[in-house]
């Protein structure tokens, strides 16, 4: 930070040593020694041991000049007085033990200068800070606290967008497509909310659902409805618990077939990277169309506990966890796990992302 | 504000003539630690509001719906207890959001607030890091362990700060403990747990933002929910503590307040505390 502190710093291996009371200052402090030593009836002299440290520093950081030689700083007088008393008990410095802070002569000069420089620091970090806080928070939150004019920043955004990609990333370095989730027990299931909030769709689309694949490497679009999915693929069954970005989170017993065998049954074309997974059936709060629409890495569609669920709790799934057809992934935030899932469609760029678009990060891996 | 000498540098009255003595202090605080503790007022601040207004989104105490508002979250209890009894208050037009609109950034703003929430989070780590490094290099790390002593010690500088105020009104001598260390056992009982309650805040953080990748540390918790709880409690640490701290730093005085600033005392001698 600064040359003074470093010309402190390589001052103290000599201070150390040359100082003949700091045993004295480690009895006092050994557990040993008892809390006798910090009741009033000890000698005040003990309580001065810092005193005796006083090193004569040569200081001339900001050349100024440097210091009288001659002078006696004030506390020397009382700390001579200690440093001739008798040590008989000398103990070697433990490694753990407090060492005494070693008292430093300043030029007044420097000590101002330093104060000046590290006061205006702190100042203007707490400008910076206050300036932070403007920046950062929600234009809700300032009308609260008396600040009514929008000020809203163009870059906020694009900020804390950058710093959500980070945590994204860090997400991404921690999956892995090998390991597995924990799984439960059926005695650990616990009830799983309808998350609709009110806007559960009228099942009326159940009869007429297919789940249509684009972007496959046959070029094809390929139509598939329950009973050929059911059919044509092994079903698996878990027991995994889905965490909502909200905190919550749930134990629930899937059953359904591995997005993994889809892909390796009807191949995504080979530069796709992501799929974009959809619901055409979903509802906004009002009760009006609002398409699902959501962005999942294949790496992670690949993994063996990515299902293509088709059952809760050991029966066909019902209108409010997604019928006929839901996606589980359980190494991501629920809001991925879309429900009633209309079409696949395997893209080679990032595709849009629901939440992700309303403020939410995009990879969500947990 | 400091281009005069620091009321506490005394200098003798020969201070005037142009050859100044020196000014005996003591290095108090490294500067990454001076760094850190600053750091943490706005990053502390930002984790505890945006924490809160995350909090909204699925509250960990609730009970079941209100027969009249359906309200089913504690929090929000609180708020319309204070709405119907704080004066003042009685006019507030959404007591159920008392709580987040007081609290927190507030409510019905997931998004913003986890974005926030994780930034922070980020830069708290960062300066954990910074902190532990300043304690390592200035070896202030030793006045921080806690002694055998401490026990005693720290109930009888507790029975001073009960006493204080008292003694202060009724004008009677309250002497302050006598301590040779850098801290006394109060503080160093505070001093050394918070920055733990740091590393436990950030562990069941990482516990509930990864519950699968990182399932290990959540059941090193109790499992997710459990790390959520215990999440939350631990930011009351940092209430608890930081308010305390704030006063008692005020009540030592200006020396004890520019040593987090500048670094350096003047306290080269201790001797006790008399309130007259």
């Amino acid at each position: 930070m600064n040359d003074k502190e470093n010309g402190d710093d390589s001052l103290k291996p000599q201070q150390i040593p040359s100082t003949g009371v700091e045993p004295k200052q480690e009895i006092a402090e050994s557990p040993e020694a008892g809390p006798e030593d910090t009741s009033p009836s000890v000698p005040i002299a003990i309580e001065k041991p810092d005193a005796v440290e006083a090193i004569k520093q040569p200081v001339d950081a900001d050349g100024s000049r440097p210091l009288s030689v001659g002078h006696e700083p004030r506390t020397d007088e009382s700390a001579s007085s200690v440093a001739v008393k008798p040590v008989s008990v000398k103990k070697p410095q433990s490694f753990f033990g407090e060492r005494p802070l070693p008292a430093i002569e300043m030029a007044p000069r420097v000590l101002r200068y330093q104060s000046r420089r590290d006061f205006l620091a702190l100042g203007a970090g707490a400008l910076a800070a206050v300036a932070g806080t403007g920046f950062f928070l929600p234009q809700d939150t300032l009308s609260r606290i008396g600040f009514h004019q929008n000020m809203d920043p163009p870059g906020k955004e694009w900020f804390l967008n950058k710093a959500l990609r980070v945590d994204d990333d860090v997400a991404e370095a921690l999956y892995s497509g090998t390991r597995r989730v924990p799984t439960y027990t059926k005695s650990q299931i616990t009830s799983l909310k309808n998350n609709y909030n009110g806007s559960t769709p009228d099942p009326g689309y159940i009869s007429v659902w297919k789940l249509t694949l684009e972007g496959l490497a046959s070029g094809l679009s390929i139509s598939l409805d329950i009973r050929n999915l059911l059919t044509r693929f092994p079903v698996h069954e878990q027991i995994t618990r889905l965490v909502c970005v909200e905190g919550w989170s749930a134990i629930a017993w899937w059953a359904g077939l591995r997005f993994d065998d889809l892909l390796s049954a009807f191949p995504p074309m080979s530069q796709a990277n992501w799929a974009r997974v959809e619901s055409s059936v979903n509802f906004d709060a009002s009760g009006n169309p609002d398409p699902y629409f959501m962005s999942l890495d294949l790496a992670t569609a690949r993994h063996p506990q990515t299902l293509l669920a088709t059952h809760f709790n050991g029966q066909p799934l019902t209108v409010d966890h997604g019928a006929p057809l839901r996606l589980l992934v359980p190494v991501k935030l629920g809001l991925k796990n879309v429900k009633a899932i209309t079409s696949i469609t395997y893209v080679a760029e990032e595709p849009r992302d629901y939440w992700a678009e309303r403020g939410y990060s995009r990879y969500d891996g947990i | 504000m400091s281009h005069s000498t620091p009321p506490d540098c005394e200098s003798k009255p020969t201070s005037t003539l142009p050859e100044q003595p020196g000014v005996l202090v003591v290095r108090k605080h490294h500067f990454l630690v001076r760094w850190s503790h600053w750091l943490n007022v706005p990053i502390l601040l930002g984790l505890i509001l945006s924490g809160i207004s995350t909090y909204w989104a699925s509250p960990i105490y609730q009970h079941k719906p209100d027969p009249n508002k359906g309200n089913t979250d504690v929090a929000a209890d609180i708020g319309i207890w204070i709405c119907a009894h704080v004066p003042g208050q009685h006019h507030y037009s959404s007591p159920l959001d008392w709580i987040y609109n007081h609290m927190s950034l507030g409510p019905g703003m997931l998004a913003l607030a986890l974005r926030l929430h994780w930034l922070c989070a980020y830069l708290f780590m960062l300066s954990g890091i910074v902190y532990v490094a300043g304690l390592v290099s200035g070896g202030g790390w030793r006045s921080l362990l806690p002694r055998r002593t401490d026990l005693l010690d720290a109930l009888r500088m507790f029975r001073y700060y009960l006493g204080f105020p008292f003694a202060k009104l009724t004008r009677h001598k309250w002497l302050h403990p006598r301590f040779s260390t850098k801290y006394n056992a109060l503080q160093r009982a505070a001093y050394f747990s918070v920055p733990i309650a740091g590393f436990l805040s950030v562990a069941t953080g990482w516990a509930i933002h990864k519950p699968m990748q990182l399932y290990w540390l959540a059941a090193l918790f109790g499992g997710y929910n459990t790390a959520r709880v215990g999440h939350f409690w631990l930011m009351w640490i940092y209430i608890l503590f930081v308010v305390p701290h704030v006063i008692l730093v005020f009540a030592d005085g200006w020396d004890t307040l520019r040593s987090m600033i500048v670094g350096w005392s003047t306290r080269v001698e201790r001797s006790e505390v008399v309130v007259k």
